[in-house]
C-alpha cells in the first residue's frame, strides 16, 4: 500500500555560480535515472530534460500560528501534479533561483502530510562560485542562507582563484556551516554520488557531528550567521534535554536554521538523532548503537544568526543526568 | 490476491478494470465512463467492452469536467493543454499555455461557460467558443475553481482568501472574500448561498454571501479534496478524515453551531465522496482501496471493493444513478451496476 518515497535534490546558488551546469551534468550523465525538473521561471536557459515543470516560487504562510512556518505553495502542487505521472521517473530536482529562501523550501517537506507521504528531502545542495563569493556573503542574506542550509556545498570555479584566496573562503564557508560536505570542484566536476542519493534528512543517516570550527573569540559581527557547536561527555537527562531543545528552538526558532545532534541518554544503547529546520524538529532512535569503547559524547549543533554560544554550552551542560 | 474475506458488491456486481496509471478524474458521457490517466490517456468503459486507451494529452491528464454540450470531455494536463475529446475520439486543442499546467476545469451546460484554471489565470471560454474569450488573473496561483449552479457565478480561490465573479463578463466586479491561509478546493451550495473552500492546513473555510459571514469547519487530519452535496442541497459530504464528515445546509445559518454527521468511519482516510444524484446514499472513497456505499439516514453500509491498492482518486455516478465508477492513483478501476441488485 505504502508508494516508494521519491527523493528530492534542492539545488540552490547564485546566477553563475554552476547550478545548470551541475543539474545538465547529472541529467546527461548515464546512470539510468529519470529525473523530473522543477526549475524556477527566471532561472537560466538550456536545461535538456523531458520533464520540466516551472516553479512561481510562491512563499506561503501557514496558518497555524507559527510565525517562521513558511512553505513553498506551488512545490506542493507540483509534487501532487508530478504523482499522477508515477513510474515515469524515479527522482525530483528542485533549482531555486539564486534569490530564493531555502527555508520554505525545506519546511515544505516537514509541513505538509500530502508532500511527506511522496516525497523525501534527500539533500539542500548549494553552488558556490569561489571567485565572488566573499563579495556575495558581504552584500546578501541569501547567499549566507544558502550556505547555513546546505548538506551539501559544492565549492566550484576553484581554477580562478589562488590558493590563499581558496584558502579564505573555505574558512568562511565553514564558519557558517561547520556540517556541510563540501566538494571543491572545476566545472562542477563533482562526482555525482557525492551529491545525489545523501538521505541528509534521514534521521538513520546522520553518523556524526563536526565540532564546531569557531572559538568563541572569532565572533564575526552580529549579523552572520555562525555554527555553534555544543558538546557533553556526560550522558543527557531526556527529561532535561527535550523540553530544553523545544524551548529554544520554539524561542529562538526564527533565528536558527538548521539544527542538529547527537545524544546519549544514560543506559541507552542506542543513539538519540535530531535534526531540524527552524522551529520543525524531528527527532528518534537511530537503530545504529554507540560502538564498544567509543565515546559516549553528545553534540549539538546549531546554524544561525545572534547565538549566544556562552549560554548555550552551559544550559546543554545542565541538562547532564 | 487471494480473496479470503467476504465476497464484495463489485465480485458480483461489478466489473474491474486496470487503467495502468494514476485516475485524475471520471465523468460520464452518456451512459460510458471516461476514465481521465495521469498517462495522458482516456479510457472509456460500460459494463462490457473493452476500454482502450485514447491517447489525449502528452503529460498526465490532471483535470476533467464534462463539456457543456454533454457530449464530450474537457480535459486539461501538465502539457499546458486543454483539449476536448469527442465521442468519435477526435482530439480538439481549446487552448496550450506553454509549461503552465491546467490544473483546474469548470464548466456548466446551463450557462454553456468553460473556465480552467491555469497558473495565476482564469481562461474563459463562452459557449461555442474554441478558443479563450477572456480571461482573468489574480495574485497568487489558482487553487480552486467553482461555478454556481447556473454557470454565471464563478468563484476562485487562492492564497489569501477567494474572489467571486461573474464570468460570462470580462469586466465583471470581483467580490474579494479575505481570509488567512492557503485556500484550495472550493465548491458553491446548490442555492448559491454558501462558498466553501478547502484550507492547505487543513479544515474548511466557508462565506454566508448573504452577509458575508465566515464560517470556520475545523478538525479534518489531511486536506479536504472532495466536496459532494446532496440532491436536495441539504448536506455537504467531505473528505480529510477517517469518516466522510456531512455538514447540514437545510437551516437558515447552515453549518453554524452544528455538529457534523460522521458516515463510514475507518482506519484509513476518506480521499472520495460522491452523493448518488437521487438517493441519500454516499459513495465514499478511501485511501487504502476501499469503496462503500452508506446510507446516511441510519449509515447502513455495503462495501463495493475491498483494500489493497492506493487511495480511491476519483468517484462517480452515471447521471441516473444506477451506475457507480471508481479509479485509484494505481490504476485499479471499476464500476458497479447497482441497477441490477436485488433490493
Amino acid at each position: 500500500m505504502s508508494q516508494q518515497k521519491v527523493p528530492v535534490t534542492v539545488l540552490t546558488g547564485y546566477l553563475g555560480a554552476g547550478k545548470t551546469t551541475l543539474l545538465n551534468r547529472i541529467l546527461s550523465e548515464e546512470h539510468g535515472k529519470k529525473y523530473a525538473v522543477i526549475v524556477n521561471e527566471f532561472g537560466e536557459i538550456g536545461i535538456d530534460n523531458d520533464l520540466i515543470v516551472d516553479a512561481d516560487e510562491e512563499v506561503f504562510e501557514m496558518n497555524n500560528g507559527c510565525i517562521c512556518c513558511t512553505v513553498r505553495g506551488d512545490l506542493i502542487r507540483i509534487i501532487e501534479g508530478l504523482m499522477k505521472r508515477r513510474g515515469q521517473f524515479d527522482a525530483i530536482i528542485i533549482e531555486t533561483t539564486g534569490l530564493a529562501d531555502p527555508a520554505p523550501v525545506a519546511q515544505t517537506f516537514f509541513v505538509d502530510d500530502d508532500v511527506q507521504a511522496r516525497a523525501s528531502l534527500d539533500a539542500i545542495v548549494t553552488v558556490v562560485d569561489a571567485k565572488h563569493i566573499l563579495l556575495r556573503l558581504d552584500d546578501s542574506h541569501e547567499a549566507q542562507e544558502q550556505i547555513a542550509f546546505a548538506d551539501i556545498i559544492l565549492l566550484n570555479k576553484t581554477d580562478l582563484v589562488s590558493p590563499q584566496e581558496l584558502e579564505e573562503v573555505r574558512q568562511r564557508i565553514r564558519a557558517i556551516n561547520s556540517q556541510a560536505k563540501v566538494l571543491e570542484t572545476v566545472n562542477a566536476q563533482a562526482p555525482l554520488d557525492q551529491v545525489l542519493g545523501q538521505g541528509a534528512f534521514d534521521l538513520d543517516r546522520i553518523l556524526q557531528i563536526e565540532p564546531g570550527f569557531l572559538s568563541e573569540d572569532d565572533h564575526e559581527h552580529d549579523d552572520a550567521i555562525t555554527s555553534i557547536s555544543v558538546s557533553s561527555d556526560a550522558p543527557l537527562d531526556p527529561s532535561k534535554f527535550m523540553p530544553w531543545l523545544r524551548e529554544v528552538t520554539a524561542t529562538r526558532g526564527q533565528d536558527i536554521l538548521r539544527t542538529k545532534g547527537i545524544i546519549a541518554f544514560p543506559g541507552e544503547p542506542k543513539r538519540f538523532v535530531v535534526q531540524g529546520v527552524h522551529m520543525l524538529m524531528s527527532g528518534d532512535l537511530q537503530e545504529r548503537r554507540w560502538a564498544e569503547g567509543e565515546p559516549r559524547t553528545s553534540r549539538l549543533v546549531f546554524i544561525g544568526r545572534n547565538l549566544d554560544h556562552a549560554e548555550l554550552a552551559r544550559d546543554f551542560a545542565a541538562c547532564a543526568a | 490476491m487471494i480473496a479470503l474475506d467476504e465476497a464484495v458488491l463489485a465480485d458480483r456486481f461489478g466489473r474491474r478494470l486496470a487503467c495502468e496509471a494514476s485516475v485524475s478524474a471520471i465523468e460520464w458521457v452518456g451512459d460510458v465512463a471516461w476514465f481521465a490517466c495521469g498517462d495522458g490517456a482516456i479510457r472509456r468503459a460500460d459494463m462490457t467492452g473493452d476500454y482502450k486507451p485514447l491517447a489525449a494529452h502528452q503529460g498526465a491528464i490532471l483535470t476533467a469536467a464534462l463539456d457543456p454540450n454533454g457530449q464530450s470531455l474537457l480535459t486539461g494536463g501538465d502539457d499546458g493543454r486543454l483539449l476536448r475529446v469527442a465521442r468519435d475520439g477526435a482530439v480538439e486543442e481549446f487552448g496550450s499555455f506553454g509549461r503552465h499546467w491546467v490544473d483546474h476545469i469548470a464548466a456548466s451546460a446551463q450557462s454553456g461557460l468553460i473556465v480552467a484554471g491555469v497558473g495565476k489565470e482564469a481562461m474563459v471560454w463562452k459557449r461555442g467558443a474554441t478558443k479563450p474569450t477572456h480571461r482573468f488573473a489574480f495574485a497568487s496561483t489558482i487553487g480552486g475553481l467553482a461555478l454556481d449552479a447556473k454557470g454565471k457565478r464563478l468563484a476562485v480561490t487562492q492564497y489569501g482568501g477567494a474572489s467571486l465573479l461573474y464570468a460570462n463578463s470580462s469586466d465583471s466586479g470581483r467580490l474579494e472574500l479575505q481570509w488567512g491561509g492557503s485556500h484550495l478546493a472550493c465548491t458553491i451550495a446548490p442555492d448559491g448561498d454558501y462558498l466553501i473552500s478547502a484550507m492547505q492546513e487543513t479544515g474548511l473555510h466557508g462565506w454566508r454571501l448573504s452577509d458575508m459571514t465566515d464560517l470556520a469547519m475545523r478538525g479534518y487530519r489531511a486536506k479536504t479534496r472532495s466536496f459532494s452535496w446532496n440532491r436536495r442541497g441539504k448536506w455537504l459530504a467531505t473528505s480529510g478524515d477517517t469518516s466522510a464528515i456531512l455538514w447540514p445546509f437545510d437551516s437558515k445559518t447552515g453549518p453554524m453551531g452544528q455538529r457534523p454527521l460522521l458516515l463510514g468511519a475507518s482506519e484509513a482516510l476518506v480521499s472520495r465522496v460522491a452523493f448518488h444524484p437521487r438517493q441519500d446514499i454516499l459513495a465514499i472513497g478511501y485511501a487504502d482501496g476501499v469503496v462503500a456505499l452508506h446510507n446516511v439516514e441510519d449509515d447502513r453500509a455495503l462495501e463495493v471493493e475491498r483494500p489493497g491498492g492506493e487511495a480511491i482518486s476519483a468517484l462517480s455516478w452515471r447521471g441516473d444513478g444506477s451506475v457507480l465508477a471508481w479509479g485509484a492513483e494505481d490504476g485499479r478501476c471499476g464500476l458497479l451496476d447497482i441497477g441490477s441488485q436485488p433490493r
